[in-house]
């Protein structure tokens, strides 16, 4: 059995909604079944009175065991690093956040702005918020980048905004049953079993992307072609298995025809959003494309599209999602 | 932990965690002879996302208030497309009013089991209810994880947001809703499957959970009366989850307080595709199936958005007066130095001026929708139901009554879905696309589960010059205005009975009632003595 404690600091909550929306396991099997024992969760469970402020400090103190402590949300600072514009059981989050992180054998971020601030750290970041051991690419974050658990790892990152259900409890269970071992992390602390491939990889417009078919405009338009050209979609540059395990058993992003916005990487929202850049390719000379897929240049890219233009054939032209 | 007012022969309750959708709520109670007598809702936490938006593109809006809160991310989608809608003058073909309508109606009716399970439910089991013939029952069916019914109402409460992927690519947090349509365009197998999955949860919650009876029967409902018949008609409809909740909600008092203000209000909802595919600011309440509408001191008035105002007189921020949106501020202060100044919440006092009676803090939520639907002369494509009206003068609103409200929108919202789902035509078109204009003024609108929903943009220069939301829990919880006029979630604590000091359970219900989605956490103090007597966390959605 694992005790698990989840707080959310500056957290719209999407991480736990998303975690609702789970199915093997599903909250309820988590618990039942795979015996996590959930000391406490925003919007899970039930304990009032004296017994929720006493867990956190039980837990702060050490005098209950937290294997697991995962956060939701970024850290925020502000004003002047008093971390007083989120107050949480009457202290700043960040001093339960400091004592629990401590305490834990192993500390997940959950979500963007856990893991390297997300949107509340987007300029002019407002409530000066960060993520838990990053700040945006940069190493350090709230916790110092050379900050390790009790159990010798750096804070578990598992970003996405929100983070996909599957990517939370499979860890969950993965950590649960003794499988710690086999979660290798990338240069950005993320498990590699999930952000080594691309958000491409598996994408149903892949075979537009190979002939440089692109998509020219949205709802009907998206029947055909790759977002990739004229919308700004991130799927080529993007690591997470979103068209490998799919959204809410269904679809994903890319395959109902909205690009992706790249919300597995520190980045996003990219370009902070400036005027311009949402739902747009960024373009040099008016035609090709800024950024490339990871690996490649713009002269390899350049000479690749002119050939597969020319090998393009006559289908990959047409309407391939048809009523 | 400080104890609000130590006069004589009262007792001061501070609650912080108690559950959340967009930060922490800390309430203050003072209670005198076992009954609150005045209450401070303070909004706990600050994340700045209107500063965060003014200079940015006009469509930024789509990708970051859907993330300000994550159970409403949809209904965040669904109004800012609308305000840059308004803005740009686009066309929207009616699919794609269809597809925003049927996404938006999916996360509520995802809300509305998993709220009432996951949230609302549990408090029913708590232990002060033990002596209650009817509290093992309860239990059986609401305690968390084990519960049969919570596990049921839990788990499938995934299933309509499936509907919102298929339509969205993913939900939370799309933003597949763009001006002058949606991105997607469905093929048959996404309009079936859809059928299909929201027929699944029909079938094995809505029906056979939580009504103990078809759709049909639950709405021929008109009155209180026709409810309480509907309990006692046969054992399926006694012995359903909502026939249960019904019986314990009477038994064990819900229906006795909670009044709050009893002023209500609701922009309203879904966009009858014909009327609306030229969204206009002056043209949407007309087009609204969902209707819109303010009620105060028992009379129905038309909705109008240029009569809102934010104070922030007992909030963190610097302004001098009431500001309607368009011309709203957000400077935030020192909370801590601030404090000094009386102020005492991230959330803005929003304010209605209601024609006769000044500026007015309204309730928004299920119930506000319901009142709005039970106003004179509905047009013919629109929501007539004037089934909580008679039970507002009959019982007056209520912890119960605005449960019950809430409850009810799953049987209605589910066979509207379901119409606009036979509507889409697949071999139509789903988005025009619009001219992005330099300069513009937007207002879009929804209700979220919990309730009214706004965005009111500026733009100018092809950037964002302001940006304003008010959430439905800014209406709910906000702080005192500079009348010091209680906000609706303050009143409603006014009045409730605590039982027991050491487990003030009530509260909970009260404040889970409305939905809001905020954490809270709770201390109670010995007035007398200054003693704390109890602090305690309420979970909840954020």
């Amino acid at each position: 059995m694992s005790s698990v404690l989840w707080l959310q600091a500056g957290a719209c909550s999407g991480n736990t909604m998303s975690f609702l929306n789970a199915e093997e396991p599903s909250v309820v099997d988590l618990i039942v079944d795979f015996g996590l024992e959930l000391l406490w969760h925003p919007s899970l469970g039930m304990e009032l009175g004296e017994n929720a402020t006493k867990i956190f400090r039980d837990c702060a103190s050490g005098e209950r065991d937290l294997d697991i402590f995962v956060l939701e949300g970024s850290i925020i600072k502000g004003p002047d690093g008093s971390g007083t514009m989120d107050v949480f059981a009457d202290r700043p989050m960040i001093d339960w956040v400091t004592e629990l992180a401590e305490a834990a054998s192993i500390v997940v971020a959950i979500g963007d702005c856990a893991c390297w601030g997300g949107i509340p750290a987007m300029a002019p970041n407002p409530s000066d918020s960060t993520g838990l051991q990053f700040h945006k690419r940069e190493r350090g974050g709230f916790l110092g980048p050379d900050w390790r658990s009790k159990s010798g790892l750096p804070v578990i990152n598992i970003p996405g905004c929100p983070a996909h259900p599957d990517w939370i409890t499979q860890i969950l269970v993965a950590l649960a049953t003794g499988r710690a071992g086999d979660i290798a992390l990338d240069d950005l602390h993320r498990p590699q079993t999930f952000f080594k491939t691309f958000t491409q990889t598996g994408c149903t417009r892949v075979q537009f992307f190979e002939y440089k078919q692109s998509t020219f405009s949205f709802g009907e338009g998206t029947r055909t072609g790759c977002l990739f050209y004229e919308f700004g979609c991130r799927g080529p540059m993007t690591h997470s298995p979103c068209n490998r395990i799919l959204w809410n058993r269904q679809s994903s992003k890319t395959r109902a025809g909205m690009p992706c916005l790249g919300c597995t990487e520190p980045e996003f929202p990219f370009f902070d959003l400036a005027p311009g850049t949402v739902f747009k390719t960024q373009k040099v000379s008016g035609t090709i494309p800024k950024e490339v897929p990871e690996g490649s240049d713009h002269l390899t890219y350049m000479a690749h599209a002119a050939a597969a233009r020319i090998a393009a054939p006559a289908w990959s032209k047409e309407d391939m999602f048809v009523v | 932990m400080t104890a609000v007012d130590s006069s004589a022969g009262s007792v001061d309750l501070f609650v912080s965690p108690m559950g959340r959708v967009e930060g922490d709520l800390d309430v203050r109670v003072t209670i005198e002879d076992g009954v609150v007598t005045s209450a401070w809702t303070e909004a706990a936490m600050f994340r700045g996302f209107e500063m965060i938006l003014r200079g940015k593109d006009p469509q930024a809006g789509l990708v970051v208030t859907p993330r300000i809160c994550g159970i409403c991310g949809g209904s965040h989608l669904y109004k800012a497309c609308y305000a840059l809608d308004t803005a740009w003058k686009t066309h929207v073909p009616q699919n794609a009013t269809l597809i925003r309508n049927i996404a938006q109606a999916c996360e509520t009716l995802q809300s509305i089991p998993r709220y009432f399970y996951a949230l609302f439910a549990i408090d029913l089991v708590n232990k002060n209810y033990a002596g209650n013939p009817m509290y093992d029952e309860a239990v059986r069916r609401f305690a968390p994880y084990v519960g049969t019914s919570y596990q049921k109402g839990v788990v499938l409460s995934g299933k309509p947001v499936e509907v919102y992927a298929i339509f969205g690519g993913q939900w939370p947090h799309s933003s597949f809703m763009v001006p002058g349509g949606v991105m997607s365009a469905p093929n048959l197998a996404d309009v079936t499957r859809a059928t299909a999955i929201l027929n699944h949860w029909k079938d094995n919650w809505l029906e056979k959970e939580w009504l103990g009876c078809s759709i049909d029967r639950w709405m021929e409902i008109k009155t209180w009366e026709d409810m309480q018949a509907w309990v006692n008609e046969n054992e399926s409809q006694y012995n359903s989850d909502c026939g249960f909740f019904i019986r314990y909600a009477l038994e064990i008092g819900l229906d006795k307080y909670g009044a709050g203000c009893g002023n209500f209000i609701a922009p309203g909802t879904y966009l009858e595709p014909s009327l609306y595919e030229n969204p206009t600011v002056e043209g949407r309440q007309d087009a609204l199936i969902g209707r819109g509408g303010v009620y105060a001191n028992g009379q129905h008035f038309d909705y109008d958005q240029m009569l809102v105002s934010e104070d922030v007189t007992h909030s963190f921020y610097s302004g001098s007066r009431p500001l309607h949106p368009w011309e709203g501020e957000t400077d935030p202060l020192d909370p801590v130095k601030s404090r000094e100044k009386g102020k005492y919440s991230w959330a803005k006092s929003p304010r209605y001026e209601v024609p006769g009676l000044g500026r007015t803090p309204l309730e928004a939520g299920p119930l506000a929708r319901r009142v709005a639907a039970g106003a004179p002369n509905p047009g013919s494509h629109q929501d007539s139901d004037p089934l909580f009206i008679d039970m507002l003068a009959k019982l007056g609103p209520s912890v119960f009554v605005r449960q019950m409200a809430r409850m009810h929108e799953a049987p209605k919202y589910f066979t509207w879905v379901m119409d606009w789902l036979s509507k889409i035509d697949l071999q139509g078109s789903f988005h025009t696309k619009p001219a992005e204009l330099e300069n513009g003024k937007g207002w879009g609108a929804t209700e979220a589960a919990r309730g009214a929903l706004q965005d009111w943009i500026v733009i100018e220069n092809g950037k964002i010059a302001n940006y304003q939301v008010i959430t439905p829990t800014a209406w709910n919880i906000g702080p005192r205005d500079s009348e010091g006029t209680l906000g609706p979630i303050e009143q409603a604590l006014i009045g409730t009975p605590i039982k027991d000091m050491e487990d003030p359970v009530e509260l909970g219900h009260v404040a889970r009632s409305f939905d809001s989605c905020l954490v809270c956490t709770v201390h109670a103090y010995d007035g007398k003595t200054g003693r704390e007597l109890n602090n305690f966390v309420i979970n909840g959605m954020v």
